[in-house]
């Protein structure tokens, strides 16, 4: 009953924000928070239900023979409920502070908490289609966040581009579900992963078109190469949604999904590997795109999608729980890095442009610290929780047998220190450069119109209302303070090797792979990746916080931003290559239908429908001549020749 | 029985013919409603001729059912003669023709 | 057979003296002597019952509701006239027809013999055919449902007829509901407390 508690609690808080949003006013936030509050104490309460073997399970509709659905708390749910309903406290009570005087202040939180409760039927569904509903409303959930702000074009396109690169994902999913439930002819997880493999057989490749179906859903949902161009566009949407579903919860379901499936991945190597290989790319693409960006939340960005590719590769090789581990880390030090940025964001009156920041270690000195131990846990620097999970990933995929995948991920984390730093340095040290003229900065450069760099986000309409009492500042830095000993700390669980409580936890769990022989240990393997995000940093120090960089920073910026290269200002032409292959030609089918089809068929079938049902009408017109009498004449002719028929046909039949 | 079954059944067949003459010419609503009365009377007879014929009790009840048909059939047709009559100088069925095409 | 003769003349005789009756009153005497004719007739067939629902529905009832209607219509100032009958063009071809049809009927019918299967037995008797106890446990039994969605059928007649006759405004056109104008008077006057 608790566990339905911990699921519609949310769901009560956005009906009650959606009814009476405007009557409660300033107290939405506090209602919606609260509500997400208490589904998270419901989860702790939950814990040893959980953890027992199998999980607690809540049967709800039982619809046909294997068709039920139901609740389930497992392990690896009850990790991600956990985040969801403890982060996304924190992230409601932030943007209690953050959205404070906005016009629909009471929308925002009815969108947060319908959110939650997208997210936790997503995870705590025991079912594939249940999971699918989840799947599509998180995918709702996020569109209505993102063009939150609606007056803005930007937004609405930004929501657009991602409802619809997630519902290609869902297509995906959807035809997964169609084979399994084909094969194994149940919907439920148990059943699934109990009769799928043999029902399918094992390397088979029904089995990894089920994968396959299965990751092209994680893949848009978690920003995977190719399907990755909606997560920088919607940093359109307010921060702390950023923060909460476009970094901590929802882009990561992707894992959750392979995580969940892991006993079919298992045993579908192929897929595996094509997942690895993914993840791995996705990582160091979108690292590298991180280190030409300005806008500070595209960057985090940029970012979020380098990480989800390091779970995705670890889940993807077979390390699971390094893979779920590094969620855990990076739910809590991408949040707090988002609510540090929205803090800056904030003071700075929506400025994003990092290259109009700088110095900023004064004014915003709390938002500093945060983003400082942020970047150093993303970094990876030993005792930040970044460095535990990142290095079990990376050493999973290199003890099952992944060596290129290692390389990739070592070389991105060196990749990830030289951004993260370089966004740290350049927002935080040198001289405040949001006096100088933008132009001066290479900003507005003819080379980079239309690309989304150049142009800041803009002020949003809400900020020219009159503004009442702004809540305390507190607020904002409360779960920001809360989340820093997370960020820090949450590492260590994972330290002490098969005996560490995070591998105690999810002990059987998962089902392990063959490790392969691998050519040096773990602590050398820490020991290099912390070479290399050394060498990172230091290149970001040379070029932005040494002395001769800070002298002429504005200067090196104006030449940065000119310099980069088309390829990477342009994302790689990703989305040119969607407008050339899909949606031109979708808008050229589209003109030659209004051409064509519509007027000449469509047009035409309906007008001549209508001409000769017309026709027809006055033809039977004419028999309608109202005489009560002419009506029975034509009942008696009728009946004429029933009696014939039967008369001459069957009479004297005997 | 010393009268043969289909006796009855051609005696049923004239008076039906009797009563479909009488709706399709008469214009007095209340004769073409007293015809439309000997046309069920007529399959009435049939039914029971054949159910004598085959001593087989369902013919009787069909012919019951018509007749409790036929009553509320009655009963509805008089109430629009009624209705519709009341103020016109004509009783003529020709004249009300509102459903013209 | 003599008997049988006797009634298909009255039978047909009546039939056709209510057919061409001048008046609807004089119809609705040839349509009793047809009613009366042919319950004899279910009597020479054994349907003992149906011979007695007979008079009792069609010329107790269905009859004196066509009386009530020619009473109602002929009342007042105007006559009930008529112009004299005319047939539509096309009557004459289709009367020929179905003349053509119910002959056919009628010499096919004859030309047919039914093999009768005898009945026997006293009346009254359950187990005999045509008897009203008979008649009774087929129609309470077997036919109930039939028997109960007649009676549904009657009942929507009657509220047919109300609906129709019943709530007739002054120009023949059904009255909407009467609308309220006013403020509403209170359904209990206040008594006085003190008496």
């Amino acid at each position: 009953m608790l566990l339905a508690l911990v699921w519609l609690l949310p769901l009560l808080g956005a009906v009650l924000l959606f009814a009476f949003g405007p009557q409660l006013r300033s107290w939405a936030g506090p209602i919606g928070s609260a509500l997400v509050g208490v589904s998270f104490v419901a989860t702790c309460t939950l814990w040893n239900d959980a953890t027992v073997a199998g999980g607690m399970h809540l049967p709800l509709v039982t619809w046909l023979s294997g068709w039920s659905f139901g609740l389930s708390l497992d392990k690896l749910s009850l990790v991600w409920t956990l985040i969801i309903t403890g982060v996304g406290f924190l992230i409601h009570v932030y943007s209690i502070g953050y959205m404070d005087g906005d016009r629909a202040f009471a929308r925002f939180f009815a969108y947060m908490n319908f959110f939650i409760f997208a997210m936790l039927t997503l995870v705590l569904s025991d079912n594939v289609v249940g999971l699918l509903v989840g799947w599509g409303l998180v995918g709702l959930a996020s569109y209505f966040l993102i063009g939150f702000w609606f007056e803005r074009p930007s937004a609405v396109a930004a929501a657009r581009k991602a409802f619809v690169m997630n519902v290609v994902g869902d297509v995906g999913i959807m035809f997964a579900i169609f084979l399994i439930v084909s094969r194994v002819g149940s919907i439920a997880f148990s059943d699934i992963f109990t009769r799928g493999v043999p029902a399918f057989g094992a390397h088979s490749p029904e089995l990894f078109l089920v994968c396959l179906g299965l990751f092209i859903g994680a893949a848009a949902k978690s920003a995977q190469v190719p399907l990755h161009t909606w997560l920088p566009d919607a940093m359109e949407g307010p921060t702390p949604v950023s923060a909460l579903i476009h970094a901590a919860t929802m882009v990561t379901a992707g894992v959750y999904l392979v995580a969940r499936f892991a006993p079919l991945w298992s045993s579908s190597p192929d897929a595996q590997e094509l997942v690895g290989v993914i993840g791995a790319l996705t990582a160091i693409a979108g690292a590298i795109l991180g280190c030409v960006q300005w806008d500070i939340k595209r960057i985090l960005a940029y970012s979020t999608m380098s990480q989800i590719g390091y779970m995705i590769m670890g889940v993807g090789v077979g390390a699971y729980d390094a893979g779920v581990m590094h969620f855990l880390t990076h739910a809590f030090f991408k949040a707090q890095l988002f609510l540090g940025s929205g803090i800056v964001i904030h003071a700075l009156n929506n400025e994003q442009d990092v290259r109009k920041m700088g110095g900023l270690r004064k004014g915003t000195p709390f938002a500093f610290w945060a983003m400082l131990v942020g970047v150093l846990a993303i970094c990876g620097v030993p005792g930040f929780s970044g460095f535990f999970s990142k290095d079990a990933v990376l050493y999973g995929t290199l003890s099952l047998g992944h060596p290129w995948l290692y390389a990739v991920g070592v070389i991105t984390a060196g990749i990830t220190a030289y951004y993260m730093f370089r966004l740290l340095f350049v927002t935080f040290f040198g001289r405040y450069r949001g006096d100088v003229d933008p132009s001066a900065l290479g900003m507005r450069h003819p080379e980079l119109a239309g690309t989304g760099m150049s142009e800041s986000s803009g002020a949003h309409p809400e900020e020219e209302e009159p503004h009442h009492e702004h809540a305390p500042a507190w607020i904002m830095s409360v779960p920001v303070a809360v989340l820093m000993p997370f960020s820090v700390l949450i590492g260590w669980l994972d330290y002490g090797g098969e005996s560490a409580p995070w591998a105690r936890f999810f002990s059987g769990a998962f089902p392990t792979s063959a490790a392969a022989a691998t050519p040096f240990s773990e602590l050398l393997s820490s020991v290099l990746v912390f070479v290399v995000v050394v060498i990172g940093f230091a290149i970001a120090w040379m070029r932005y916080c040494a002395p001769p960089a800070r002298a002429n920073a504005v200067e090196r910026l104006r030449g940065e931003t000119i310099r980069t290269p088309a390829v990477l200002v342009n994302a790689y032409y990703f989305d040119a290559a969607y407008e050339m292959l899909l949606v031109r030609p979708a808008y050229a089918l589209g003109r030659w239908f209004v051409r064509v089809i519509d007027p000449l068929v469509i047009d035409a079938g309906v007008r001549e429908a209508g001409i000769s049902s017309q026709w027809l009408g006055h033809l039977f017109r004419s028999f309608q001549t109202g005489l009560v009498r002419t009506y029975a004449l034509t009942m008696a002719l009728g009946v004429l020749c029933f009696v014939a028929y039967y008369a001459f046909a069957f009479g004297g039949a005997r | 029985m010393s009268v043969a079954p289909e006796n009855y059944v051609a005696l049923s067949a004239v008076l039906f013919f009797i009563g479909v003459v009488g709706v399709i010419v008469r214009r007095n609503p209340l004769i073409m409603l007293m015809s439309i009365e000997l046309l069920f009377n007529s399959a009435n007879l049939a039914l029971v001729a054949f159910a004598r014929a085959w001593v087989n009790n369902a013919g009787h009840i069909f012919a019951f059912l018509v007749i409790t048909v036929a009553a509320a059939e009655a009963a509805i047709a008089l109430a629009i003669v009624a209705v519709t009559f009341r103020r016109t100088p004509h009783v003529d069925v020709d004249e009300v023709a509102a459903l013209k095409g | 057979m003599i008997v049988f003769a006797i009634l298909a003349l009255f039978l047909v005789a009546s039939a056709l003296f209510t057919v061409t009756a001048k008046k609807p009153v004089y119809s609705v005497v040839g349509l009793l002597v047809n009613f009366i004719a042919l319950a004899a007739t279910y009597l020479t067939l054994q349907a003992e019952f149906l011979a007695v629902i007979q008079i009792v529905v069609y010329s107790g009832a269905i009859l004196i509701l066509f009386v009530f209607v020619i009473a109602l219509l002929s009342s007042g100032t105007r006559a009930f006239s008529l112009g004299p009958d005319r047939m539509p063009r096309v009557a004459i071809p289709g009367i020929l027809f179905a003349a053509l049809a119910c002959g056919a009927i009628a010499v096919t019918a004859t030309r047919t013999s039914l093999a009768v299967q005898p009945t026997a037995g006293a009346t009254g008797d359950a187990n005999v055919f045509g008897s009203v106890a008979n008649f009774g446990a087929a129609l309470f039994t077997t036919n109930l449902l039939p028997f109960e969605v007649t009676a549904f059928i009657l009942m929507v007649a009657v509220i047919g007829v109300v609906l129709i006759a019943g709530d007739e405004g002054p120009a023949g056109v059904p009255r909407r509901k009467k609308r309220r104008s006013g403020p509403r008077e209170p359904i209990v006057k206040p008594e006085p407390l003190v008496r």
